[in-house]
């Protein structure tokens, strides 16, 4: 309850933070460009930050439940590798539009798509999927797709090679509604459908055996979290590139700090996350003003300690 | 080999017995592991699955619980081919309690005891039944003052009354036990197979993987003794004294003898 109350107070309050002051009042009146700043500008990244880091953070949830693997992130599976690759291979061949879609969309959802395919073929036996099969599978790929993004990298020219570089940090920017708008109905609706399914989830983060005896469709169930918990992932990282640690970190906390249960543990991911990502995001606006810090760069500097400190605390 | 409890199991259900195992085998790369195993269960039966290690008693009570599949004949529950259930209904028939279960779940004792619940309930929470059945099971299992405990930081005994509650809570016809009593002290093994006898005596079947032949004469109805992989003897627990030549599966250096109260006990020689 709290985290969702937090998930509205972050879409109303952080669009306010910012490198250039905002006067609400002539936003509010209509009057530019205190009006542009606020509606295209900030409030647009806020909501692709809080939709964005939601989706990973749920994702990161499914797959450590899925996989009962405590370091499952959205990027264990390959998935949002193979959507990095398909974005980095967009930009070392110019690929600006591909059918009305920026290229680096594009080329990102076809990565995901070709990954996908990969690993659910390679993990499927006799129409059985396994946990330790998708987790193979799944490493597999993300090693083979993370070694030919650095050989494309250290294939293209300068410039290509740093818009590679930032683009692989991660990065909130601002996006046009339209897209902004398929992208939330994409995320919530997978998100809805995922949550639905928690006592399932539950089961599997025991066991594969233990969930089969209880009479659910564990082969099946793979399959769905799989798909579901990849598009979150490669939809996700399309728009703003691989943002590390929201995946990681918020269910983590969650789970220790609140409930392992995913009737909890999840919905309450999905909120956290997506402040977590849109505070991130504000701060890198403002601490070294007028230049920005990406997003992904600052959940990692915070994550990455946070994290230590909450296993050493356990210890 | 004993046949008074298969007479007495076609009598009550007129042959659609609650578990037909017939024939069932299982190979792995070319391997036999286990092959032509027959049996059946009936309500009222608490069956002891013994033998030495490697005998194929876990594999058959994984091919039961349907964790395995079989190669070779059939299972059947309540007369239907187990395959042909859907899960969820079988689930409320059988329940299986693997012999290892992770133990680094962040579950507490109480919410991993309401999964049993999960193939009688539909609904997205818990209901109330679901939570006072599951209070019983734990109540019963003596875990209710741990309840809110995460598995994590239990002990091993502690754990594994845990998971005897969840199987409990699932509310079975047929419990598959896979060493029910690992990790419990004497005392607590006692009342782990009292509380089994207790569901049998409530109409419940149960058969039950244990290394601990003295266990198995005191509270079972039923020996099943596995051999590389075959079923080699099949007999009533109070026959055990009489024709003591199912010994000889475990090892030359034992005796069968009788307890003060009259059951029979094994003994090194």
């Amino acid at each position: 309850m709290g985290s969702a109350v937090a998930f509205v107070a972050a879409a109303l309050l952080l669009p306010l933070a910012g490198p250039s002051s905002l006067d609400l009042g002539r936003a509010w009146a209509g009057e530019e460009p205190d009006r542009s700043i606020l509606l295209h500008l900030r409030l647009s990244r806020t909501l692709l930050g809080l939709f964005g880091g939601a989706a990973l953070a749920l994702a990161g949830s499914l797959f450590q439940s899925m996989l009962r693997e405590a370091l499952a992130t959205p990027y264990t599976l390959g998935v949002s590798t193979g959507a990095a690759l398909g974005a980095v291979l967009a930009i070392a061949f110019g690929w600006h539009t591909v059918i009305g879609v920026p290229g680096i969309w594009a080329g990102a959802l076809a990565g995901a798509g070709a990954v996908l395919w990969l690993v659910v073929l390679a993990a499927t036996k006799q129409r059985q999927m396994s946990t330790i099969g998708l987790l193979l599978a799944g490493v597999a790929t993300n090693s083979v797709c993370a070694a030919m993004i650095l050989l494309v990298h250290s294939l293209v020219g300068m410039s290509d090679s740093f818009a590679i570089s930032r683009w692989l940090i991660g990065s909130l920017d601002a996006v046009d509604y339209p897209a902004l708008s398929v992208y939330v109905a994409v995320i919530v609706t997978i998100s809805i459908l995922v949550v639905r399914q928690a006592r399932q989830w539950n089961l599997l983060a025991v066991g594969d055996a233990w969930a089969a005896t209880r009479g659910a469709a564990v082969a099946r169930l793979m399959l769905g979290g799989y798909l579901a918990g990849s598009l979150l992932a490669a939809t996700t990282v399309a728009l703003t590139g691989p943002i590390g640690f929201i995946g990681l970190v918020v269910p983590h906390v969650v789970r220790t700090r609140v409930s392992a249960d995913d009737r909890v543990l999840m919905p309450c991911s999905f909120f956290l996350g997506g402040v977590l990502l849109a505070a991130c995001d504000a701060i890198g606006r403002m601490v070294l003003a007028p230049a920005e810090v990406p997003a992904g760069a600052i959940t990692a500097l915070i994550g990455g300690p946070y994290l230590v400190w909450l296993v050493r605390r356990r210890m | 080999m004993a046949s008074d409890s298969d007479a007495v199991a076609d009598a009550l259900v007129e042959g659609a017995a609650l578990l037909d195992v017939r024939g069932a085998g299982w190979q792995i790369d070319g391997r036999r592991i286990l092959g032509d195993v027959s049996f059946r269960a009936a309500p009222g039966e608490f069956v002891a699955l013994v033998g030495r290690n490697g005998a194929g008693k876990s594999t058959l009570l994984d091919l039961i619980g349907g964790l395995r599949g079989l190669s070779d004949g059939d299972i059947l529950v309540e007369g239907r081919p187990r395959r042909e259930w859907p899960a969820r209904a079988l689930a409320r028939i059988l329940v299986h309690l693997p012999q290892m279960t992770r133990a680094e779940v962040s579950f507490s004792a109480e919410e991993l005891v309401l999964m049993g619940r999960y193939p009688h309930a539909s609904g997205w929470m818990d209901s109330a039944e679901d939570r006072a059945a599951a209070a019983a099971a734990m109540e019963r299992c003596g875990c209710l003052q741990f309840r809110a405990r995460r598995l994590s930081t239990l002990s091993g005994g502690e754990r594994q009354r845990v998971l005897l509650a969840a199987c409990l809570a699932q509310a079975p016809r047929l419990l598959l036990l896979d060493e029910p009593a690992t990790f419990l002290d004497v005392e607590q093994q006692l009342q782990c197979f009292q509380m089994l006898r207790e569901e049998v005596a409530r109409g419940a079947a149960c058969i039950a993987v244990t290394h601990d032949i003295n266990l198995a004469l005191t509270f079972c109805s039923r020996l099943l003794v596995l051999s590389d992989g075959r079923l080699v003897a099949d007999l009533p627990t109070d026959t055990a004294v009489d024709d003591s030549s199912w010994l000889r599966w475990f090892s030359p250096n034992l005796a069968v003898t009788r307890t003060p109260a009259g059951r029979p006990w094994v003994y090194y020689t």
